[in-house]
């Protein structure tokens, strides 16, 4: 954990220091249990001690993933979505690029693409999440979706509940869910074009209008304005 | 309609209503019935599209997206405390609970903790916005169902929660209090009492919504036995809250994984849960929902630690790389953020998990093979904000 | 009212129609968002009352509305509905905008699926400030907009285009 707080630095860090080497057998004999029973699917994981799972699953076994977490006593459905990792080319910093492009200045370099935890090698990834009462635990499943083939396994003859949240993600991000059995769009107007989650969809409005929150502290007015109207008091 | 308690009576009643078309004598092409975007009992804009046969809903599918703000685009380019801002008002009945767990993820990621009296207060404000957001369903569902005086009650009761919320905060509606790392300010003078007499005024209005609507002989037929929902149904669909406990599930976030910094752990209540699942059981845990958080909040008042409310933060707040999920028990169930943060100012995404969503998708499986009547009831029973489903 | 549509009807009878009128509004509520329940805390609370200044809030369709108060987020998606309920009303009509989703987008201002302002779909005579908005603030707004009703030309209200104020 890093403590931004300055205060008792040494203490922090002895702090860190110990508590690093905690091992969350609880997660750890969770993940072990899943490597085993989804052998090969099992490609990445990550664990934060005593709080969290992550577990990246391949593709095609996505929909048996969400089978043996039912079986094993993950039965409440918490949420099914997806992340765009590509670097967003509109971001927050990105609006007064328009600025700068106007004025002949190069834009801004997007950095490279970075995946979260438990790793990831395409740009979109379907998250989902699932609940034990029993055991009072929950795993984040995660699973890549190559740019090509934008269709993933669905969830919906599993976890019922699944099936707004994936129409939600086919609407948002324009990943399909095969066997789904009502695909349309959930929010939007039928005729809306492109996916607004992805980074690469811009919002317009920003765009025509820079966000006015970029200047955090607006300049004071002129000193001699200032003068003038004491004066005139 | 009888009123039958036993649910698989019910489940079966309804799987017959759906296949054999109980009216079959009267086959007729059916009718299609649109209910909404506009809706007098609906809190903004839900449209339901039930296919009728005669008085019975073949199948009802609600039509969301009238309310759909773009919550998790727009928060990509907001800051940490713009967005505290800003989903205040998802579900806007509670909007102080909308706060805490956004805040309490990036506090996990931050590192951060609050000081003690912060959690206090953090928690005494999450549980009075439960009591705000729960007595007007109480007066909303007794207004959907017929009764109006209910309704007013409500309206007025209200306002003396919504009063300590404002002295407190300053905002009646949508407080933006909670800050990383801890509160805005400190509780004003005299805040602490005023808060017990309000609380007190609350405890007498739920004794008399329980004679006045609960007891009610009219509201008892019109909800018992309608839309039941057994519990397997309910895991799998991720009903959460009171709609969970109400179909017999014991299970509330607050007592079972309550995320550090808030502090339910020192105040003695119970988790009410009632087995029938039906839109009658969900109401009563609501109502009983709603005593428990006066009396946390009670409690929680005579037992405020000193000290200051602010941890230590920087002034100009990056979350560092990671990722978080946190999620409490809000007034209409599980709310969670999902958050993944590159270390910038603003996270890189934010997915939110909100309980009407999960909650109202339910719907088409409960509306089949009841009446029309009995769909208001189910709706109202199930209580949504539409803010919270359409985010 | 063959008279009004004229301009022809007697200044004490105008006044006396307009007063008449002013004391009469049937408001129909149309909650979307947030300030939704602010306006329900305005029109159906005992605390605010709004019935005292002669508006009765409770029409049931929009055909009966003298005064459409639009509260809360308009969405593109909801935009022809909200147009529909406009052109449904019978005239004279008017419109309170109530909060700043409604008058401009408020913190939706840059969201891919906000109408930023109401006042692009349809005419509107009162802008009520806030997010929320008080529920004083709704019924201070109620009282701006029957004074205006109570010197209005109903003639040209009736003959001309909507007034529009900036
Ligand atoms: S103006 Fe504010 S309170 Fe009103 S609907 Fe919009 S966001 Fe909600």
């Amino acid at each position: 954990m890093i403590r931004l707080s300055s205060a008792d630095t040494t203490e922090t860090e002895a702090a860190t220091a110990a508590e690093t080497p905690i091992v969350d057998e609880r997660r750890e004999a969770l993940l072990a249990e899943f490597t085993a029973r989804l052998g090969e699917g099992v490609l990445g994981s990550h664990i934060r001690a005593g709080d969290d799972l992550w577990i990246r699953v391949d593709r095609s076994v996505w929909r048996e993933t969400a089978e043996t977490a039912k079986a094993m006593g993950y039965v409440f459905f918490d949420y099914v979505s997806a992340i765009d990792w590509l670097p967003s080319p509109f971001g927050r910093d990105m609006d007064a690029q328009e600025d700068l492009i106007v004025s002949g200045t190069p834009a801004k370099e997007v950095g490279p693409m970075t995946h979260g935890y438990a790793g990831g090698e395409t740009r979109f990834q379907i998250i989902a999440r699932l609940y034990s009462l029993a055991d009072g635990m929950g795993i984040h499943f995660k699973t890549d979706v190559p740019d090509d083939d934008l269709t993933a396994p669905t969830w919906t003859s599993v976890f019922a509940g699944s099936n707004w949240h994936e129409r939600e993600v086919m609407e948002m991000f324009g990943i399909s869910f095969a066997g789904h059995p009502n695909m349309i769009n959930m929010y939007l107007p039928t005729d809306f074009q492109g996916h607004p989650m992805r980074k690469d969809f811009p919002l317009l409005a920003r765009r025509v209008r820079p966000w006015p929150g970029i200047v955090d502290v607006e300049p004071m007015p002129g000193g001699a304005i200032d003068d003038e109207e004491g004066e005139s008091e | 309609m009888t009123a039958v308690s036993d649910r698989d009576d019910i489940s079966s009643l309804v799987a017959e209503a759906t296949d054999n078309r109980v009216n079959i004598d009267f086959e007729s092409e059916g009718m299609t019935l649109n209910m909404g975007p506009q809706h007098p009992a609906t809190h903004g804009t839900l449209r339901i599209v039930a296919k009728l046969d005669g008085e019975q809903v073949i199948s009802a599918e609600p039509i969301c997206g009238y309310m759909h703000r773009g919550y998790e685009k727009i928060v990509e380019v907001r800051t940490y405390p713009q967005i505290n801002a800003l989903i205040n008002r998802i579900d806007w009945l509670g909007s102080f609970a909308n706060e805490v767990p956004f805040i309490l993820a990036a506090e996990k990621l931050m590192g951060v903790e609050a000081p003690p009296r912060a959690q206090w207060i953090r928690t005494i404000l999450f549980e009075m916005s439960r009591v705000a957001n729960i007595s007007l369903f109480l007066g909303d569902f007794g207004l959907q169902l017929g009764g109006m005086t209910a309704g007013f009650y409500a309206f007025r009761d209200r306002e003396f929660v919504l009063n300590q919320i404002e002295a407190a905060t300053g905002g009646r509606f949508h407080p933006n209090f909670d800050r990383i790392g801890g509160l805005k300010d400190d509780l004003p003078k005299g805040w602490i009492s005023d808060s017990q007499v309000a609380m007190d005024k609350l405890l007498a209005f739920c004794d008399e919504m329980e004679n006045l609507l609960v007891g009610n002989e009219i509201f008892q037929s019109r909800t018992r036995g309608i839309g039941v929902i057994p519990a397997d149904v309910a895991l799998s669909y991720g009903l959460s809250g009171a709609n969970l406990r109400a179909s017999g599930v014991d299970w509330d976030l607050r007592r079972d994984s309550c995320p550090p910094g808030l502090v339910y752990d020192q105040a003695d209540w119970k988790v009410w849960t009632h087995p029938d699942g039906d839109a009658f059981a969900r109401t009563w845990v609501r109502l009983q929902e709603t005593r428990e958080a006066a009396k946390i909040v009670k409690q929680l008042l005579t037992t405020i630690p000193a000290g200051p409310v602010m941890a230590k933060v920087p002034r100009i707040i990056k979350v560092p790389e990671g990722e978080a999920y946190v999620a409490t028990e809000n007034p209409l169930g599980e709310m969670g953020y999902y958050i993944v943060s590159k270390g910038d100012l603003v996270p890189f995404r934010v997915k939110i998990r909100s309980a009407s969503f999960n909650n109202i998708s339910v719907l088409p499986w409960v509306a089949r093979g009841a009446y029309v009547p009995d769909l208001i009831s189910i709706l109202g029973s199930l209580y949504f904000i539409l803010g919270d489903i359409d985010r | 009212m063959g008279l009004v549509e004229s301009g022809k009807l007697p200044k004490p009878l105008a006044k006396l129609l307009n007063i008449s009128r002013k004391y009469s509004i049937w408001a129909y509520q149309w909650g979307l968002a947030c300030c939704a329940i602010e306006m329900g805390a305005a029109f159906a609370s005992p605390r605010y009352d709004v019935m005292r200044l002669g508006v009765i809030p409770f029409p049931a369709s929009p055909r009966q509305a003298d005064l459409v108060v639009i509260a809360g987020t308009v969405t593109d998606k909801l935009a022809p509905a909200v147009v529909r309920l406009y052109e449904q009303m019978p005239d004279p009509k008017y419109v309170i905008s109530m909060g700043s989703c409604a008058n401009c987008g408020g913190p939706y201002w840059d969201s891919y699926s906000v109408t930023k302002g109401v006042d692009q779909l349809i005419p509107v005579d009162v802008y009520v400030p806030g997010c929320p908005p008080r529920p004083e603030a709704l019924l201070e707004g109620i009282i701006l907009l029957q004074e205006r009703i109570a010197h209005e030309d109903m003639a040209e209200r009736w003959k001309g285009d909507p007034i529009v104020i900036g």
